[in-house]
């Protein structure tokens, strides 16, 4: 082909990035059928433009030599290829007969993170309620839905941090530049704008690198900084009194609870000095309430997180920075259709896994716990569990205590995986269906930050490939619930989904670059309730108490604080991203490998003196759950705290959550303590 | 004449710009190969990244034995032409900023040609401190930049302050 034709048979598409949780607008260049490259869309408000590797990287997924691309199934053998249509049809009858004999509940779905991007949540959720069970499951229960719970149970929705006007931005335990790219321009440009950024992490992240005040904090102790931030903005008195007043319940409860953690409180607890808390609270007070706290997945995995992370929201609460423009921003959302069942079949009769432990996690999410599903199959307790049908998620790396994990899944009477890769999840199914990837599957797509909405295209298919749209609706008409699943497609399934918006696809089509919704409205708290329990912003939730739980955010010390044991010297924080890996995703990649070849476990020179090792020195790492036998890399001494050290989760040959406890839980949200580990640390000898 | 700009106070030192570079001459992701190199001072807590300032009277082009350098025409990039590249290492040396390797495998110089008007760092730059523009613009921002800098630490005395402090 000459260059000429090449270039005149080059059409761009534009459409969003699924390789990441950021969801960057994308131009794809195609050849023919062919994607050949992809780069950012200058006009999507998102991210101007700008894309990281991981993005470019869409073309490696794709074209994947070890893409799964026809449906296997597990025999004595090993796995041998399968029809879809037989495939589907083994795999319903399988269902029929669990459900006949263990009854509806014995079923349940998993929805992961690594094949499309919100649309098929609900399409789940949608199915399961359709063949009787309530037993939604997702990746949410470890990432995501604590914040959630955190932000919603103060403010009523997950606010959005507007980065871009604010003038002070503190980030709580998040790495943008590796975990949300794009965030990173956002916060960059609010800084040449004036913007002060306080980053609050016990890692010196990549992002904190830029930060006007770095708070290097012990790990999990954030709850206990940021009730003594609000103590002392109202020892200064710089409260906004009349957004308190008018809109507010609970601040005088707040104010008395939050006396006892002075600066020398705080200082011990969490080890930020009290100059420190000074600054931080002179530079709120300034730029209040242009000001918002961003919490990322540091916080979540917390034993107090859900309070830590309320506890942070009430600083925004008492500055009065919600909902102004600068501040956090409680969104609108596309008004849509609804593929959710809960009003029609909430199969509340049917115990939702973990709703009986964690009651607000089930009431404010509706969803079931995967902390507590390994115990359910391996126990048969409240109900035997036996089927299973997970797509796009790896918990077999990525929950806590992998060899439970593994132990459980691997019981299941008939596990299906849909994927692009033979994940460690894979390889416990029984039959893995190949998936579409991002390319290859249709959405409507929502920026709640900027209240935009993205239709992504579906580029192409391949034969056998399905969406989970289409996956789940031939799986509900051979199971009686086809009714439920009356649209032929993914498209026809959207255009029913955009009806009550008023906006049609052909005018999402024509709008790659996101259309607006609606327009953003600052303080509507003015004219309408917060959409929490009580109307207002929540320093103390009634909701909560109702439930048996503290009204007030209460701090809690981590265990390596309250019971230090001697045995366990080290806190291990998991989870820290790396640039070129997404969760336990791209190692498949060559040159991401190339970039980063090895594990490592973070760790402060002064304890590597201590240990005796240099970098790249084999260490064995300990929890009370197993061990790992892990390379060391020796920190700056600025990087990390000493005594902390840091393992990223995602490698098969040194996976962290075989040490990570799925019994160390925060209470209202059940995720688990994986940021404050109590480990210990020996050297290996070159022949052990 | 368009060129890249860093701008090191909001360069996070991510590498994007290095791996990216690095896909563009090699298909791979090794850093080493890039033509923009980001380094990060921990003591310090700064990040500058580098690359070709596509010098007016660039020295390596006037020391090239082998006439392996010139100008594009087009975009105004100094480019080698690696076939002709002897690997004698002289624009490496005469080049002030050190935006020259060496190409290990090739055996020959390499650096930055500004991908022939489109730089992908700029495109993979998720902070924002690389930019392509005009550099009579880029200049001009920078001088009231740096205005702001230097009252910054000689009329304040702290980088944490501002005018409002």
């Amino acid at each position: 082909m000459t260059v000429e034709t090449k270039l005149k048979d080059r059409t761009v598409k534009q459409t969003l990035c699924r390789m990441c949780d950021d969801h960057c607008g994308i131009n794809v260049h195609m050849e023919g059928n062919k994607i050949v490259e992809i780069d950012g869309n200058k006009d999507h408000e998102w991210n101007r433009g700008r894309l990281c590797v991981k993005g470019r990287a869409g073309i490696d997924l794709v074209y994947a030599p070890d893409r799964i691309m026809k449906p296997l199934k597990k025999t004595e053998s090993g796995w041998q290829e399968i029809g879809l249509e037989q495939a589907l049809d083994e795999i319903a009858d399988k269902i029929k007969s669990i459900k006949t004999e263990y009854g509806d509940g014995s079923m349940g779905v998993w929805k992961g993170e690594a094949i499309g991007f919100g649309q098929q949540e609900n399409i789940y959720r949608r199915f399961i309620h359709a063949i009787g069970s309530p037993n939604y499951f997702s990746n949410d229960t470890t990432c995501y839905a604590g914040r959630h719970l955190g932000y919603s149970t103060v403010s009523g929705v997950y606010y959005q941090s507007d980065f871009d006007h604010s003038q002070c931005i503190m980030i709580w335990g998040s790495n943008s530049p590796h975990a949300h790219p794009n965030v990173t321009q956002k916060i960059m440009r609010a800084k040449k704008n004036g913007a002060k950024l306080i980053v609050i992490d016990p890692r010196l992240s990549t992002l904190a690198r830029k930060a006007d005040i770095y708070v290097q904090i012990k790990p999990a102790t954030d709850g206990a900084l940021a009730h003594g931030i609000v103590r002392r903005l109202i020892e200064m008195n710089v409260q906004n009194d009349t957004f308190i007043k008018d809109y507010t319940i609970g601040y005088e409860k707040l104010k008395d609870y939050v006396q006892s953690f002075t600066p020398e409180f705080v200082e011990k607890e969490t080890g930020v000095p009290s100059a420190t808390l000074e600054l931080i609270c002179e530079t709120i007070a300034k730029r209040a309430p242009q000001m918002t706290s961003y919490v990322g997945n540091g916080l979540e995995h917390h034993e107090n997180g859900v309070n830590n992370i309320r506890a942070v929201c009430c600083i925004d609460g008492i500055m009065g920075s919600y909902d102004v423009k600068g501040g956090s921003l409680l969104p609108e959302y596309l008004n849509t259709n609804t593929l959710t069942l809960y009003d029609e079949l909430p199969l509340k009769h049917i115990q939702p896994i973990g709703s009986e432990k964690y009651p607000v996690f089930y009431d404010l999410r509706q969803e079931c716990h995967t902390m507590m599903l390994m115990d359910t199959i391996l126990s048969e307790k409240p109900y035997p569990f036996k089927g299973l049908i997970l797509s796009g998620a790896n918990p077999a790396m990525t929950n806590p205590n992998s060899a439970k994990v593994r132990k459980a899944l691997g019981n299941l009477d008939l596990f299906v995986v849909r994927e692009l890769f033979m994940t460690e999840t894979a390889k416990l199914a029984d039959y893995i269906l190949p998936a579409a990837s991002f390319f290859e599957r249709t959405e409507i797509h929502g920026h709640a930050l900027h209240q935009i909405t993205t239709l992504t295209e579906r580029l192409f298919t391949y034969p056998e490939v399905q969406d989970e749209y289409q996956f789940l609706h031939d799986l509900a008409h051979r199971l009686g619930a086809g009714d439920y699943f009356p649209w032929e497609n993914e498209e026809a399934l959207n255009e029913w989904l955009v009806e009550p918006s008023g906006i049609s696809i052909d005018e999402l089509k024509a709008h790659p670059e996101g259309f607006p919704y609606t327009p953003i409205r600052y303080q509507k708290y003015l004219t309408e309730p917060f959409k929490t329990a009580s109307g207002k912003l929540d320093f103390a939730s009634k909701y909560l108490k109702d439930f048996g739980y503290s009204e007030l955010p209460e701090y809690h010390s981590p265990r390596y604080i309250s019971e230090p044991k001697t045995e366990y010297p080290y806190t291990l924080v998991t989870g820290a991203r790396k640039l070129v890996y997404y969760h336990s995703r791209n190692f498949n990649f060559k040159r991401f490998k190339t970039a980063i070849p090895t594990p490592e476990v973070e760790i402060h020179p002064l304890d590597a003196k201590k240990l005796g090792v240099k970098d790249d020195d084999l260490v064995k790492v300990t929890s009370d759950i197993d061990s790992i036998d892990i390379p060391v890399r020796i920190t700056h001494d600025q990087e990390i705290l000493p005594g902390v050290v840091q393992i990223t989760h995602g490698w098969q040959d040194a996976n962290v959550n075989l040490i990570t406890s799925d019994k160390i839980t925060d209470p209202i949200d059940g995720f688990p303590a994986m940021k404050s580990i109590e480990v210990k640390i020996e050297k290996k000898q070159a022949n052990g | 004449m368009k060129i890249v700009t860093m701008d090191p106070s909001i360069c996070v030192g991510c590498k994007n710009c290095e791996y990216s570079c690095s896909f563009v001459q090699k298909k791979d992701f090794v850093a080493k190969d890039s033509n923009i190199k980001v380094n990060w001072y921990p003591e310090d807590r700064f990040c500058i990244p580098v690359t070709c300032m596509h010098c007016q009277e660039p020295w390596c082009l006037e020391v090239c034995p082998a006439n392996a350098i010139s100008r594009n025409e087009n975009t105004q990039a100094v480019e080698i032409d690696q076939e002709k590249c002897a690997g004698c290492k002289m624009c490496m040396l005469a080049c002030p900023f050190g935006n020259i390797h060496f190409d290990t495998n090739n055996k020959v110089s390499g650096k930055c040609d500004l991908c022939g008007g489109d730089p992908t760092c700029v495109k993979f730059c998720i902070s924002g401190a690389l930019q392509f523009e005009e550099e009579e613009d880029a200049f001009y921002s920078k001088r009231l930049v740096l205005d702001n800098k230097i009252k910054k630490i000689l009329g304040k005395g702290n980088s944490e302050n501002d005018s409002r402090d």
